[in-house]
Parts: structure tokens; sequence; C-alpha cells
């Protein structure tokens, strides 16, 4: 779990360079929640983190959509036997 | 496929005209109501089977219809018998997912869509496979950064790190294959 350091806790927000260090794990939900917090609210108001945040997001979604992919696959597959299956009675 | 009269047909022709046509939506509709794969495919199974009972009675018009109203049907009774408490509404479901798909998968959405997956596919082929591991087990099977040290036998930071450079190396692949400009698909 990252942590932000602890002589920046004092600031109220975060900078680009912060941010840009620590987004990836902030997108795996490894970063402390008070840090996160920060971190959402710049990705909000900086175009050019928030633009490199959603570049990631997508990264990530595409890549969890292909074992989503493929349980629905083998499901539709089966299904489809299924229906072979009935039809063959 | 026009109308044709059901009577016509075997069982066997009816349930393959107006039934097997429709196993992706009904899935994707299933999926929708039950935010399950095995329930869902367990509640197609359901209502292809009613289907096929029924299918020398269906008069051949709006196949789709029917058989959402045969899955709703089956979805009431299922969830009665196990979890009367939890009845989700499929009307408000199928309703819910029509619009997903609608905003979601536009035909130009859809391709740009598919374009940017096949690129990412790509990039991950181009990974050396110690990056390509991590980002398999994190990524694509779900696993946390702790799963994965210990499958790998690896400390997290390594996975932590290795992680974090496939993914840039996957950015930089899709930017120099021009799958997307500024963030954005192109």
């Amino acid at each position: 779990m990252i942590r932000r350091r602890l002589l920046r806790r004092a600031s109220p927000e975060v900078n680009c360079r912060e941010v840009g260090r620590v987004l990836q794990s902030y997108i795996d939900g490894d970063v402390e929640s008070d840090f996160a917090e920060k971190i959402a609210i710049h990705l909000e108001q900086c175009k050019h983190c928030g633009l490199e945040y959603e570049t990631y997001i997508r990264i990530k979604d595409s890549l969890a959509d292909r074992q989503n992919d493929q349980i629905d696959a083998d499901a539709i597959a089966r299904l489809r036997e299924f229906g072979n299956s009935l039809a063959g009675d | 496929m026009p109308d044709s009269p059901t009577t016509e047909l075997s069982q066997r022709e009816a349930f393959d005209r107006y039934v097997v046509p429709e196993i992706d939506v009904l899935y994707r509709v299933a999926r929708s109501i039950t935010r399950n794969p095995t329930d869902a495919e367990d509640l197609v199974q359901d209502t292809m089977l009613r289907a096929y009972n029924a299918i020398l009675r269906f008069d051949g018009r709006h196949p789709r219809a029917w058989l959402l109203t045969i899955m709703r049907n089956a979805q009431i009774n299922r969830v009665r018998r196990k979890r009367p408490e939890l009845l989700r509404d499929p009307d408000a479901a199928m309703e819910r997912l029509a619009d997903e798909r609608s905003e979601d998968e536009g035909p130009e959405g859809l391709v740009v869509e598919r374009e940017f997956d096949a690129a990412v596919e790509t990039a991950l082929h181009t990974l050396p496979e110690k990056f390509r591991d991590v980002v398999e087990l994190v990524d694509i099977q779900g696993l946390s950064y702790q799963e994965a040290a210990d499958i790998l036998g690896v400390p997290t930071g390594t996975i932590m790190s290795r992680l974090h450079r496939a993914r840039t190396r996957i950015r930089k692949h899709l930017e120099s294959s021009g799958a997307f400009v500024n963030g954005r698909p192109a």
C-alpha cells in the first residue's frame, strides 16, 4: 500500500510529479485512502494527468475484458451444445 | 429470415431458426439480470428448454421478445425458489442492458473499441515473458499483487515494478501503432 511521504502530508494538494509516480498503484487500489482522495481531486482538475489516468484505465479494462470475453465465449459455446442436445432428442 | 408459420417447421427446425440465433443475446441479458456467469448460463439453459418445449406453439413473430418473456418468467421462478428476498426486476435489467448497449456499442464505437482491444492484444504479445506473466495474473486474471507474488515467487515490489513497466510498454505500443491519440482511441 502506497503512503504519501511524511513531509508532504501537510500540503493539501498533490502535484503532477507525485501523481505520475503512484498513478498505476492508484489504479490498482493500492494507495492509502487519504492520499487516494487527493489524487482523485487532482485527476479531475488536471487535464494532463486525467488523460494519463484514462489511458491506463482503458488498457486495464481492455485486458480485464479478455478474461470476461473468454468466460462468455465458453458459456455460449456450451449453450450451443446444449441446444444441439435438446434438438437431438 | 422472414416470419413463417412454425407449424410448417419441425420442432428442431423451429428451434434452430428462432432460438439458436438468439443465444448470444439471451446470455448477455442473463448476465445482466443475474450478475453471475454460472447463474446466467443456468438461466439460459432453462429458457432454451422452455422454448424448445413451447416452440411448436410459437407463431414465428418477434422471437427475441418471445424468448425474453420466457426468460423473464424463468428468472422469476428461479429467484422465488432460491432467494425470494433478492428478486431483481428482469424488465428493468433488460432495459438497462439495452441502454448500455446502445450507448457503448454503436457501430462506430464498437469498431474503435475492437481496434483498441486488438492493439492491446498485439502489445501484450510483444512483452517479455516475465512482464506478460504479471499482466496475465493481475490485469487479466484479477489477482492482487500479493497473490501474483506468491505464484511467481518474487516480492510484491517486483510485481508492481514489472506490471507498471509492462503497462507503460503497452501504452507506448498503442501510441506508436496509432491505436489512440491523446489518451483516447483514434
